[in-house]
């Protein structure tokens, strides 16, 4: 466009410094408080510029709150949601692209309807199903008869071995998190915008479908995967609900957690400066993620709303 | 298990041939089935084998506690398992005639109303903002992104520092104008700092979607309008709005989603519920229920409520997105 | 082979370290849970802040005494995250073996069927404790035909904290004895401008100034002896003038600004402890905090009564041990050993007198007021005076509903509607009535067989 409203121009700069400012200062607010001592941050008016304590409090906040084993837990988990929920979904959206096989619609809308219900709305069984994750499968032997069989032929409760709690452990907090089927809906959609010539060719040069999968498939996908990670991540890391209830043992809690933990409640000393401070640090790692991927992130965040 | 029987659409069938080297070359040839490539491949048992790990996890940690979800929502249980009783749809009628039910459903409506309006109505103008300057897109585009990486409970908590009555600065601000700002009585207040706090963090999903979705919008159009005398805010409306539509649409969808289920971190750190009830959305109220009060039998039947919900809407985002994708120009 | 090499090592290493071991234990090391396999006895706890550290020292000095068992007390968050936990680790078969529960998890806990009555478990394991001995409003709460179901270890009674500083620059000696002079005393210092805040409302107001006003006054809570007569019974308090009074009251208070409410992040404890506000209506427990923290001339009484009634006794707060099934007969017998070393006088003269909680043992109180302590700490003393000032009637025994937590969570939010100014207080109370009473029939149909 090449007119030049200068008027719309200055107006549409103001908005934007405005939204700029919308997101800049609370986060200012935060830093200064986070740099406050005790009773400084309790004092009126609240001061516009930072204090002296922000490594101090960093510190502090450190170490009471754990963040040493918090945030391991945190980059655990994350990694663990990323990789798990990559993996699983391009091999699943591979095989329900690229392969015929009898029941393929069912497995695609098997995998379709895990999309219609976010995690949020089936809290206690998932619960239950994370603290007794071999229950549907004690359940179905002692139906069909075989823990009867195997106890009276031979005096094996299998039943004692089938306990497996997840409670408190990463894979209770990993596995119920891949279990959505966005990422496989996702590589689905792009597997379907991939020419047919590539498999084709690959096909008349001899290769089977897992050499296709990793020498053309795969580095095509390439900047899907990325911005799939960085997306994985962001939510990985900002777990609340799961990790929530999942982790009843403070060793096992994520930055999160451990964040919240310390935010001033009734009962307790209103530390906000330390309160401000872990935010702060806890919301680094994906802001690092996301500032330094910003390219692909961006691409695929919008690819996948397609 | 992959069988061989040739399939034509309108062209030739393809037998498969034998190669040097004793691979058995499995083609197929273009089919209109959905979802298929035309080039695919026939190996059923790798494909199971594919499939294998994602649907384990579906079934251990979506099927089979959606199935549990539903069945206890028509018992009454003894939350140490002990007791069971088959109450049928008591559990749903009860809610239905409670108060507080009905007052958190309400609430929710209203919320999620509120937070969608403000959040895609900014959204619209800072991408507006964005689209139109000629310098500075990318460190503006950079800058509102940030919230993205934030997670919706450290937005809580932030917002409710800043409006805390005892030691926020933007309380005092409030305090000096003479409005006794408390959230921890007033209800309204309290509402007010939840629809900030989860609005704030989610104006940066909306944004980059519209101001992708305007990137997109043909320059010819602009241009031929241009050219018949329209002003930049006329081409807005006039054209690049009816066409980014889909994309709104798409937004509002989404938006309503965040705002059912993506807010509860938010209010679990910030209100609780409270006061009064008043921040007591519907999925805090099944968390509420089922894990502090454990009142198994209503949470589930709550849950269930809100599985209805969450199928409406996941139905009306991928319209949404069919339409997006349709459209061509 | 391998394997023989192998175990003969371990063997070799096993010899080494119960050299080790014993060497150590001949060496007189302090630590006695180095030499030998000790018993783990998990206890999760409630207690927080100041009071946490107590309990900590509790466990170490159980645990130094003796080389058999170990309690190992873990930290689950405030009474109802530790019942909610508990709940989900016993659906799953991970319960501890000790849990502290609040009072008012009594009949939930009775009737879960996931608990051992602890007079039986004391018998059991050959300890006789005399229950006779616990102080009687203490004991009343948690005996079930005159049997502990419970272990009482953290009994309280809310008293009324005042500071005396504000009273005396206001022209008072002390905090009147009834609720009418008590409100003209608090509207005078914020008037004269003492303080902008007379009183703090509690976070746990519905303990100390609803329930323990229903039972001082002698009004009944709920029909059938306020739930001790079944699982038919009904609250009835929204019925009674004094109570909707009372809340009439509090509404009147706030609406003036002299009774305020902590802020977000802020404690009503502090806010008295660090004399911004005059007055508090608090546990007995308090004691720990003030005593640290409070840097003006404090002091308490006896909750405020109305004019022309005679004041019965206060109700307890706070919470007992309660025992789990499913564990191992050691486990039993250390949650045994550690409850008989909870019970002894000394423990709880020692417990009494770092936490402010009430002895719960009369051996221990009459150990105490014969050293005099009660003498020296005049406070101290208040809540036991008040728990015993009188034959405790079918209203003032305390209560007994299932599902406790969810009728008080119904109550504190039909309350906090009266103070945004949606409801009148007899709309609140009866609001809260009538959701309680639901929650109570369906405890009913759950457990009354």
């Amino acid at each position: 466009m090449k007119e030049n409203k200068l008027g719309l121009s200055i107006f549409c700069h103001a908005v934007l410094v405005f939204a700029a400012l919308l997101v800049g200062l609370p986060l200012y607010f935060a830093f200064v408080a986070g740099s406050l001592s005790l009773q400084e941050v309790q004092q009126a008016p609240f001061p516009w510029v930072p204090g002296a304590h922000l490594i101090d409090n960093a510190v502090e906040a450190w170490t009471t709150g754990g963040f040493g084993r918090s945030f391991m837990n945190s980059i655990i988990v994350t990694v663990g949601i990323v990789v798990g929920k990559l993996a699983i979904s391009l091999i699943a959206a591979y095989a329900v692209t690229y392969f015929r096989f009898p029941f393929r619609m069912t497995a695609f809308w098997l995998i379709f309807v895990s999309l219609m219900l976010p995690v949020e709305v089936r809290i206690i069984p998932t619960y239950e199903a994370v603290a007794d994750t071999a229950g549907p499968i004690r359940w179905l032997l002692n139906v069909v008869g075989i823990s009867g069989a195997l106890e009276s032929l031979f005096g094996y409760r299998i039943d004692a071995y089938l306990q497996w709690n997840m409670i408190n452990s990463y894979g209770g907090l990993i596995l119920p998190l891949i279990a959505s089927a966005t990422a496989t809906f996702l590589f689905r959609q792009f597997f379907l915008t991939v020419p047919d010539e590539l498999c084709e060719a690959a096909q008349l040069d001899g290769a089977g479908p897992i050499k296709f999968f990793w020498q053309i498939l795969l580095p095509l996908s390439a900047a899907n995967i990325a911005a799939l990670c960085i997306i994985q991540f962001v939510y990985g890391w900002n777990q609340y609900l799961w990790p929530l209830l999942f982790t009843t043992d403070k060793s096992m809690a994520t930055a999160i957690l451990g964040l919240k933990n310390l935010i001033p409640v009734n009962d307790s000393v209103p530390a906000w400066n330390l309160a401000m401070n872990a935010a702060l640090f806890v919301m680094l790692p994906p802001a690092l993620i996301i500032l330094v991927m910003q390219r692909w992130f961006t691409k695929g965040l919008v690819d996948a709303g397609k | 298990m992959a069988t061989e029987f040739p399939v034509t659409v309108g062209g030739a069938s393809a037998p498969s041939t034998k190669l040097a080297g004793g691979k058995r070359l499995r083609f197929a040839v273009p089919t209109s089935e959905n979802g298929l490539k035309a080039a695919h491949f026939r190996n059923g048992r790798l494909a199971a084998a594919l499939l294998a790990p994602q649907l384990l996890v579906l079934l251990f940690f979506f099927f089979i506690p959606s199935y549990k979800a539903l069945s206890l929502a028509f018992v009454q249980v003894d939350p140490f398992g002990g007791r069971e009783i088959f109450v049928g749809l008591e559990n749903f009628t009860r809610l239905f005639s409670s108060e507080e039910y009905r007052s958190s459903a309400w609430i929710t409506l209203w919320f999620t109303l509120i937070q969608n309006v403000v959040t895609i109505g900014l959204a619209m103008l800072f991408a507006f903002a964005t689209d139109y300057v000629a310098r500075g897109k990318g460190l503006y585009k950079l800058v509102i992104l940030i919230p993205y990486a934030i997670a919706p409970v450290i937005s809580g908590i932030l917002w409710a520092f800043l409006f805390n009555p005892a030691v926020g600065p933007l309380a005092q601000l409030l305090h000096s104008f003479g409005i006794p700002w408390d959230p921890n009585r007033r209800p309204f207040d309290a509402q007010l700092l939840v629809i900030i706090a989860s609005v704030w963090k989610h104006i940066c999903y909306d944004y980059i979607f519209m101001v992708a979705a305007l990137l997109a919008v043909p320059t010819s159009l602009l241009e031929a309008s241009r050219l018949d005398g329209a002003g930049p805010v006329r081409r807005f409306f006039t054209i690049s709005l009816p066409l980014i539509a889909p994309t709104v649409f798409f937004l509002i969808v989404m938006n309503f989603t965040y705002g059912l289920f993506e807010t509860f971190g938010i209010i679990d750190a910030v209100t609780k519920g409270g006061p009064a009830g008043s921040t007591n959305i519907l999925v805090y109220k099944v968390y509420q229920d089922g894990f502090v009060q454990l009142d198994l039998g209503s949470s589930a039947a709550q849950s269930v409520i809100l599985m209805f919900v969450a199928i409406v809407f996941t139905i009306l985002q991928f319209r949404g997105v069919e339409r997006k994708v349709n459209y061509q120009i | 082979m391998s394997r023989m090499n192998k175990s003969s090592i371990a063997v070799g290493l096993r010899n080494l370290a119960v050299g080790f071991g014993v060497s150590a234990v001949a060496l007189g090391a302090a630590m006695p849970a180095f030499a030998q396999e000790r018993v783990k006895v998990e206890w999760w706890y409630a207690l927080s802040g100041r009071l946490e550290e107590i309990v900590q020292q509790l466990v170490t000095d159980f645990n130094e005494s003796q080389a058999e068992y170990e309690i190992v007390p873990v930290f689950k968050g405030n009474y109802e995250q530790t019942m909610a936990a508990m709940v989900a680790a016993y659906r799953v078969n991970q319960q501890p073996v000790i849990m502290q529960a609040a009072e008012r998890s009594f009949l939930t806990m009775l009737n879960s069927g996931a608990v051992v009555s602890v007079d039986e478990l004391m018998a059991q394991q050959g300890y006789d404790i005399d229950w006779g001995n616990f102080v009687a409003p203490v004991a009343g709460f948690y005996m079930v035909d005159g049997k502990a179901a419970a272990l009482p270890f953290n009994s309280s009674s809310p008293i009324f904290w005042y500071n005396a500083d504000h009273f005396k620059a206001a022209g008072y000696d002390k905090p009147g004895e009834t609720w009418q002079e008590v409100e003209a005393q608090l509207t005078a210092i914020k008037e004269k401008g003492i303080s902008d805040c007379a009183m703090a409302l509690p976070n746990d107001f519905y303990w100390s100034l609803i329930e323990n006003y229903s039972a001082i006054h002698d009004v009944p809570f709920a029909t059938l002896a306020n739930g001790y007569g079944g699982l038919g019974t009904e609250f009835i308090y929204n019925k009674s003038p004094l109570v909707v009074g009372q809340v009439e009251r509090l509404e009147r208070l706030m609406d003036a600004n002299v009774l305020q409410i902590a802020g977000q992040g802020m404690s009503p404890e502090t806010l008295f402890t660090s004399g911004v506000c005059s007055t508090i209506t608090a546990s007995t427990a308090a004691h720990a905090g003030v005593e640290a923290g409070a840097e003006f001339d404090w002091n308490a009484t006896f909750l405020p009564h109305e004019e022309g009634v005679t004041p019965l006794n206060s109700t307890i707060g706070g919470a007992a041990l309660w025992v789990l099934q499913g564990q191992s007969d050691e486990e039993y017998a250390g949650a045994a050993a550690f409850f008989d070393f909870i019970a002894s006088p000394e423990t709880q003269n020692w417990w009494a007198e770092q936490t402010g909680y009430v002895p719960i043992t009369n051996a221990a109180y009459d150990s105490m007021t014969a050293a005099g302590y009660f003498d020296e700490h005049p406070t101290r003393e208040i809540a036991i005076q008040q728990l015993n000032r009188a034959e405790p009637t079918d209203n003032s025994r305390g209560f007994r509903f299932g599902n406790h937590n969810q009728t008080t969570q119904m109550l504190v939010e039909e309350l906090q509607g009266v103070w945004a100014g949606q409801q009148s207080p007899q709309e609140a109370l009866d609001k809260a009535v009538a959701r309680g009473n639901e929650v109570l029939r369906q405890y009913e149909q759950l457990n009354g067989n």
